[in-house]
């Protein structure tokens, strides 16, 4: 197998992530969501029922449908804060809006998605919600009453069954439709970094496992219910009772059109957020009144005492009021914050340059061993926990275990990934220009191995490195949008990474040079 | 670190074998965890040890004082409280009260035969036939027949196919003083009352 799996160089931060971490997170919801498919039935008076089957008979159901609870969140927050990085280092720029703005659209069908996803357990708080939806749609002055009916059918029968359709079929083929337009340049897929985030979706759900809510009976009128935390910011506003198109559909729709048009007010030159002062307050802004709202719109009033109306409802005033101070405030902590990181690059350049104090952890092969056997055998110990688990019904606990397993796969990758690395010779400089194989062996004769026969010595070491490249090759090198696919190197790029390697294998005859050649790798 | 790999020679491993050998090892130990998961698919199988009435399609429970002789019901076992799992096939059964001649006119539990209805040869859905001349068990597939008396097929292509898979799954029944009809909780087994859709040896 010729995997290639591309550190991403370009990418500074480890927050260039989370693009292909929603990805990920997607196909993981994509498999979960399938095989829960195979138990769940869209029929108002069974829907319940049906999800009680998987969470407590069906063998593992209670895992995956923990695990695709869990992915839907992590997929809305790892979108939310993928579009914010991208926001504030300015990326929607250079030919970039139309990524920015498939990106927004994706953003809001992951939100729809992960909203039908709730609603068709058909719980007490789904029947709420989706009740909330049907009415805010109907809410739409001309064509609202029209497009509810269109949309979301007659009743309660219909909406169950059209928000399954909606859910596994056509919001996310809508979605793999703009993720052939969302695709990014740089496909960054990192094996550890997926497994981890696949570890710490299992480690959530074990840790707290969604409950199944009360089933919706029409003659128990519900309690008090509060949506999705993606959605809690919206419940605010529609909690300060006023006109409901207003603030449960004017505003949220205001709030992505705004979004939208961002890459076309942008008209700064620049990149950082440094230097586009305005753009970043506005975002500040839309941040702290995001945090701020769904804060707001999880707060019920513990008292009792009171009246329902006056724990439920929230004073449009001061909401409002509260809205708009965030404004200022925003923007002078913007300032603030562009003041201090002005100051702290002046500082830095008045002062002189420190030796870098980038520290790299060198390990001994044996070290690596140790610990990869250690890991082994902490593997071994976790898989017969979580089989132990499983048989006592202990479910979540189970699931706890599996989440550390991924994340112990990771840090063996880790080191696995460490110790080729110190093994093999680093991986080509492209700016060295390919040469054919044959010229360097008399080269490396010369500096190769000072014992026996070097010749022979020598191009055995090729033909292992060229044997090397065919079968394994998670090296860094090149980048293709295939990284998973490939299944053999192509053959011209192999004889001419074969002969760099012999090149930079001469170079490097001390530990020292090839220690400081990891350290560069790493950077 | 910076050593060249030591010749392959004398069967030892080499450094980067052994360290892909355990990167394939640890890959293992990750995912073998998930094999179990595999019991996701398979519906769980829910038994229970309690005997169950022959309902009858009115709703009633089999008598041995009312149910005429010669004639056959489908009854569903074993029954569900949800109302979609009982309309399974592999839950019907054909409920026979034997021919005189074959001595149905007795009141006691060899009077009566209960075969699961689904044919031994493509699962189609069989049923008892009880005019003169047929008196027997008739697939409308492929027109595989069943001797009422045993379960076996005598003719048509369930009959053709090797033990056990040419003779119905069978229930055992019992009579309760009052005459009502019994089902007993049932051996899924070959050797037992059978397994729908696969066959019974016959004893």
């Amino acid at each position: 197998m010729a995997l290639k799996f591309t550190f991403p160089s370009r990418f500074v931060s480890p927050l260039g992530f989370l693009g292909m971490i929603t990805f990920v997170i997607f196909i993981i919801l994509g498999v979960t969501g399938a095989l829960l498919m195979l138990y769940y039935e869209p029929i108002l008076d069974r829907a319940w029922d049906s999800v009680k089957n998987i969470n407590d008979v069906i063998p593992y159901g209670f895992h995956l449908r923990n695990i695709h609870y869990h992915a839907s969140n992590a997929m809305v927050m790892v979108a939310l804060l993928h579009m914010y990085y991208q926001y504030f280092s300015g990326r929607y720029k250079i030919r970039n809006e139309i990524l920015w703005v498939t990106g927004i659209i994706l953003g809001v069908l992951t939100i729809l998605e992960a909203f039908t996803g709730y609603d068709i357990i058909f719980s007490e708080r789904a029947e709420l919600a989706i009740s909330i939806a049907a009415s805010l749609t109907n809410s739409i002055p001309i064509m609202g009453p029209q497009m509810a009916q269109a949309f979301f059918g007659g009743g309660f029968h219909d909406f169950v069954l059209r928000f399954y359709a909606f859910h596994v079929f056509l919001l996310p083929i809508a979605m793999l439709g703009l993720m052939v337009v969302h695709f990014p340049r740089f496909l960054v897929f990192d094996i550890p970094m997926v497994m981890a985030i696949s570890g710490a979706i299992m480690l959530t759900g074990g840790v707290f496992p969604v409950d199944m809510g009360l089933k919706f009976d029409p003659n128990v009128p519900p309690g008090i219910t509060v949506p999705e935390w993606y959605l809690t910011g919206l419940y605010s506003f529609l909690r300060s009772a006023y006109d409901k198109f207003t603030t449960g559909v004017a505003w949220p729709g205001l709030f992505i059109f705004a979004l939208l048009i961002v890459p076309f007010i942008d008209r700064y030159k620049k990149f950082s957020w440094k230097d586009r002062p305005i753009i970043t307050a506005v975002g500040i802004t839309s941040l702290a009144q995001i945090i701020v709202t769904t804060y707001w719109g999880f707060y019920i009033d513990p008292d009792r005492t009171k009246s329902l109306l006056e724990r439920l409802v929230i004073d449009p005033v001061f909401l409002y009021l509260v809205m708009i101070l965030l404004v200022p405030l925003s923007f002078g902590f913007t300032y603030m914050m562009i003041k201090l990181a002005r100051n702290a690059e002046a500082n830095a350049k008045v002062q002189p340059k420190k030796p870098s104090t980038k520290s790299s952890i060198n390990l001994t092969e044996k070290w690596i061993y140790g610990i990869f056997i250690a890991l082994l055998v902490f593997q071994v110990y976790l898989n017969i926990a979580a089989y132990y688990a499983v048989l006592n019904g202990m479910k979540n606990y189970s699931l706890f275990i599996i989440g550390i397993m991924m994340l112990v796969f990771a840090g063996m990758f880790h080191i696995f990934r460490h110790g080729k690395s110190m093994q093999k010779a680093p991986p080509p400089k492209p700016t060295l220009p390919p040469m054919p194989a044959k010229a360097k062996s008399p080269s490396l004769t010369k500096t190769g191995t000072p014992e026996t026969p070097q010749i022979t010595a020598g191009t055995k070491e090729l033909e292992n490195s060229v044997a090397k490249e065919n079968t394994v090759a998670p090296s860094a090198k090149g980048s293709t949008p295939s990284a998973s696919s490939g299944t053999s190197a192509s053959t011209s790029s192999t004889s001419a990474s074969s002969s760099v390697q012999s090149t930079t294998k001469t170079e490097s005859t001390g530990t020292q040079s090839e220690q400081k050649i990891i350290a560069d790798k790493k950077e | 670190m910076a050593q060249e790999p030591s010749p392959k020679s004398g069967g030892k491993v080499s450094r980067r074998d052994f360290i892909k050998l355990m990167a394939a090892a640890g890959t293992v130990m990750t995912f073998a965890v998930f094999a179990d998961w595999g019991k996701f698919l398979p519906p769980p199988k829910q038994q229970s040890g309690e005997r169950q009435k022959v309902e009858l399609p009115d709703g009633s429970q089999a008598n041995v004082k009312s149910f005429p002789v010669n004639h056959a019901e489908a009854v569903i076992f074993p029954k569900s409280t949800d109302p979609v799992l009982n309309k399974e096939s592999f839950r019907t059964w054909q409920f026979i009260r034997l021919p005189e001649e074959l001595g149905g006119k007795k009141n006691d539990v060899s009077s009566f035969r209960m075969y699961s209805m689904v044919c031994l040869h493509l699962w189609c859905l069989w049923k008892y036939w009880p005019q003169d001349g047929r008196k027997r068990g008739e697939c409308p597939c492929h027109g595989s027949m069943y001797d009422p008396l045993t379960g076996k097929a005598f003719a048509g292509p369930a009959s053709l196919q090797a033990p056990p898979s040419n003779v119905l799954p069978r229930l055992d029944l019992e009579i309760s003083s009052d005459g009502n009809v019994w089902i007993k909780p049932p051996n899924w087994s070959p050797n037992g009352n059978g397994v729908v859709g696969f066959g019974r040896f016959l004893t």
